[in-house]
């Protein structure tokens, strides 16, 4: 009996992580596709521009720990920091589909696992 | 004859009232809220007509300067519930020049005492920005007695 309860338990974990990942796995996925993660290179990718009209920070500001306003609409943007906002980076698919448009929109192209590893690995040191 | 006009006079009292009114439809995906809300307003579909719509959603990669790309199940059942509801008299859905309900004849002609720094004020940001004056229109609710203009 105990041992088929523990098995039970044992599979929901199994479904529950095919659906949901802590921050710290989805870092881990971008660090194997390239090198271990620097937040100091991330923090940089963060604040600065890159050829195009908005750095990440436009919307998200600096530090991204609060609720912040979209800098054309004024639509109110959640925190993005995982310590602030639990709901973010514990979606892979949600995760890769803002770093697309939002890559597109700041650096004219899509963002490196690397890049992305360093600016989650930055977004995870925000308190 | 004589006994209509009460009524007739009761119909152009409330027409105004009428187009006040842009409820969002009740059915709408909970991906329309996900996807296109989380940068601005979720527009209610009666906004536009179904050309300007079926334009916009085809241009996701380019959507007015920003990337709203989305996977191609989740961008045919938006644009589905979008054509279904769209505006259909002549008013609403004449086309909307670059897509911009903010470009509509109605839109500038409803708008037009509103002054070129009013709608740069931080409290107001964008004519996108239909939350900031009109308090509910989140709900459809865009009467004039209830519009409150942020002074900053």
């Amino acid at each position: 009996m105990l041992k088929k309860a523990f098995l039970v338990l044992a599979m929901m974990g199994i479904v529950n992580a095919a659906f949901s990942a802590a921050p710290q796995e989805i870092l881990k996925g971008y660090e194997a596709q390239s090198s271990k993660a620097s937040s100091v290179r991330g923090e940089q990718i963060f604040n600065t521009k890159h050829g195009k009209e908005w750095s990440c920070a436009s919307c998200h500001e600096n530090p991204p720990n609060h609720d912040t306003k979209h800098i054309v609409t004024g639509k109110v943007i959640k925190p993005l920091s995982p310590n602030v906002n639990s709901e973010r980076f514990i979606d892979h698919v949600k995760v890769e589909k803002w770093f697309k448009r939002n890559c597109n929109d700041v650096l004219a192209r899509e963002c490196t696992a690397q890049e992305k590893a360093d600016v989650l690995a930055w977004l995870m040191t925000i308190k | 004859m004589k006994n209509y006009f009460p009524l007739l006079f009761l119909a152009v009292l409330a027409m105004p009232v009428c187009a006040a009114k842009m409820t969002m439809p009740s059915d709408a995906p909970k991906s329309y809220e996900e996807e296109c809300a989380s940068c601005h307003m979720a527009y209610p579909p009666g906004l536009l007509g179904q050309k300007n719509w079926q334009s916009i959603m085809s241009g996701l990669d380019k959507h007015f300067g920003a990337d709203a790309s989305l996977d191609a199940k989740t961008q045919t059942e938006i644009t589905q519930w979008l054509i279904k509801n769209a505006a259909t008299r002549a008013k609403y859905s004449a086309f909307a020049p670059e897509n911009r309900i903010t470009k509509t004849t109605w839109f500038i002609r409803k708008h037009d005492e509103v002054r070129v720094d009013v709608w740069k004020r931080a409290g107001v940001k964008s004519p996108a920005n239909c939350s900031a004056c009109h308090a509910d229109a989140i709900k459809g609710d865009f009467e004039e007695d209830r519009v409150r203009i942020p002074a900053k």
